[in-house]
């Protein structure tokens, strides 16, 4: 149980490093986010689930694993919210012009409203 | 190797400090980067990075009192960042 515990928590770690290398080193402001994305649903939710095992199997500490699930549920609920709202600022403040953009249908939408 | 020795202390604690390096190293993209975006993308992303280094600390030292800070710190930022994107697309 112990070795699937390591494994959770250094895939945590792999895709966190990976997330912050993405974020120093991206071109682009929706790269960047999308980059920001990797850490904030892989890069803990190996640390939240390894924990609940952890302090299930060797603490015998049911509380800690339930706030742990809170947790996990939280960042898995709000990632993609802020992710959306940060987007929508990045086109909205011209951070995103269009000779970053294939397709644009975004500007569709709003001109439709 | 018996994983089960190596088990208990201090994994967590080199994992943790991992999570706070990592954290130190986005705060060159928080001062340097070019847009307020970025700005609040790194931070929400420094808030749950130190939130993964609060809850190895929690398993750590086996108590449950650090999961309610790093839930208080993930409600904050969340609702932080919320309102800073709001206020950039110019709709607060």
């Amino acid at each position: 149980m112990m070795i699937a515990i390591y494994i959770l928590i250094g895939i945590s770690v792999f895709f966190a490093f990976a997330g912050v290398t993405g974020m120093i080193r991206m071109p682009d402001v929706l790269s960047r986010l999308q980059s920001s994305t990797n850490i904030t649903t892989l890069g803990i939710l190996g640390v939240i689930v390894g924990g609940i095992l952890y302090s299930i199997f060797y603490l015998k500490d049911s509380a800690m694993a339930i706030k742990l699930g809170v947790l996990g549920g939280f960042y898995l609920l709000t990632g993609p919210i802020s992710g959306h709202a940060l987007g929508r600022a990045a086109y909205a403040s011209k951070a995103v012009g269009p000779e970053d953009l294939n397709c644009d249908q975004l500007k569709e939408d709003l001109e439709d409203d | 190797m018996d994983w089960e020795d190596l088990a208990l202390m201090e994994v967590f604690l080199y994992v943790a400090l991992c999570f706070i390096v990592l954290a130190l190293c986005l705060f060159y993209r928080l001062f340097k980067g070019p847009t307020a975006v970025d700005r609040a993308a790194s931070a929400d992303s420094i808030d749950i990075l130190t939130d993964g280094a609060l809850i190895l600390f929690a398993l750590y030292s086996g108590r449950g009192i650090y999961l309610d800070i790093a839930l208080v710190t993930a409600l904050l930022g969340f609702i932080g960042s919320v309102i800073v994107a709001r206020y950039v697309e110019g709709k607060l």
